[in-house]
């Protein structure tokens, strides 16, 4: 029987960045950050009421990742045009969230709106990735 | 309940108060009068805005700035306990414990030996599959 989900990952484009985004604007905790004899940068993540679910950011592009050059190739195509849908976070009021990540620079592809499921804005993480950013109604699923 | 747009920038504003000076010594009063609105509204409404009570927000701000020194600094838990804008050494550990689930100094303990792990053995902090499917200890 499978309980949880306890690590995931997120590829980015650029540790880095990647770290100023989800750390810094976001206000993730790192939970661990270890970089191995070969470069590759062991980073992870936990959202702020979530400890026990680890994110790994992590860049195929280099970094000591063993992909081999088709497979750079084809993250690095979807990575810069920021296409991967990562996931959903969720937020006690998405407006005010909204109008908190704006004014630290984050950037929107689409406003809070209205969605039968709650109150949803769609938010880039400048390394590759957008995410689904909803204020579930009460009693919806999320 | 729809709060205004000028409502929810109050609100904000009075949060991003928070975050910018939770060590020091601010209270419902001081963050309501940042926001321009009553001390019953004010905490009616940030509680629907953020889910937690001002108070909760600002300890919360305040006990993980504390995991930050903790992890990362040398300083005393008592020195740790003033700089993050408690007033009393006791009640910072009750909290500290309730939030975290361990007591300051053994939180402090853990961190250390998470960290020498992670010096010492950096592959022990990924699970195994991660090191065999990206081949990271080449």
């Amino acid at each position: 029987m499978i309980t949880k989900l306890s690590h995931t990952t997120i590829y980015v484009t650029d540790q880095a960045k990647a770290y100023d985004f989800y750390v810094k604007k976001l206000g993730f905790r790192v939970h661990t950050d270890a970089t191995m004899p070969n470069g590759f940068r062991w980073l992870t993540v936990t959202p702020p009421e979530q400890p026990e679910l680890e994110i790994a950011l992590l860049t195929p592009l280099d970094g000591g990742m063993q992909f081999d050059e088709e497979a750079k190739k084809a993250f690095k195509v979807l990575l810069d045009k920021g296409a991967l849908g990562a996931g959903v976070f969720n937020t006690p009021d998405c407006r005010a969230t909204y109008e908190e990540l704006k004014s630290k620079g984050v950037v929107f592809k689409s406003e809070p709106k209205e969605q039968f499921y709650g109150i949803e804005a769609v938010i880039t993480d400048g390394v590759g990735n957008w995410f689904s950013m909803t204020q579930p109604k009460e009693g919806a699923a999320g | 309940m729809q709060i205004p747009p000028d409502v929810y920038r109050k609100i904000i504003y009075a949060k991003k108060f928070i975050d910018e000076h939770f060590q020091e010594s601010i209270n419902l009063n001081a963050i309501s009068r940042k926001a321009c609105i009553s001390r019953f509204h004010f905490h009616r409404l940030f509680t629907q805005v953020y889910n937690k009570t001002p108070h909760q927000y600002l300890t919360l701000k305040r006990i993980d700035y504390a995991t930050d020194l903790l992890k990362n600094d040398e300083v005393s838990v008592q020195e740790i306990c003033y700089r993050v804008g408690f007033e009393s050494l006791g009640s910072f550990s009750t909290l500290f414990k309730k939030k975290i689930g361990h007591a300051p100094r053994n939180f402090r303990n853990r961190a250390w030996f998470r960290k020498e792990q992670s010096r010492l053995q950096p592959l022990s902090q990924i699970p195994h599959c991660f090191i065999e499917r990206f081949q990271v200890q080449h």
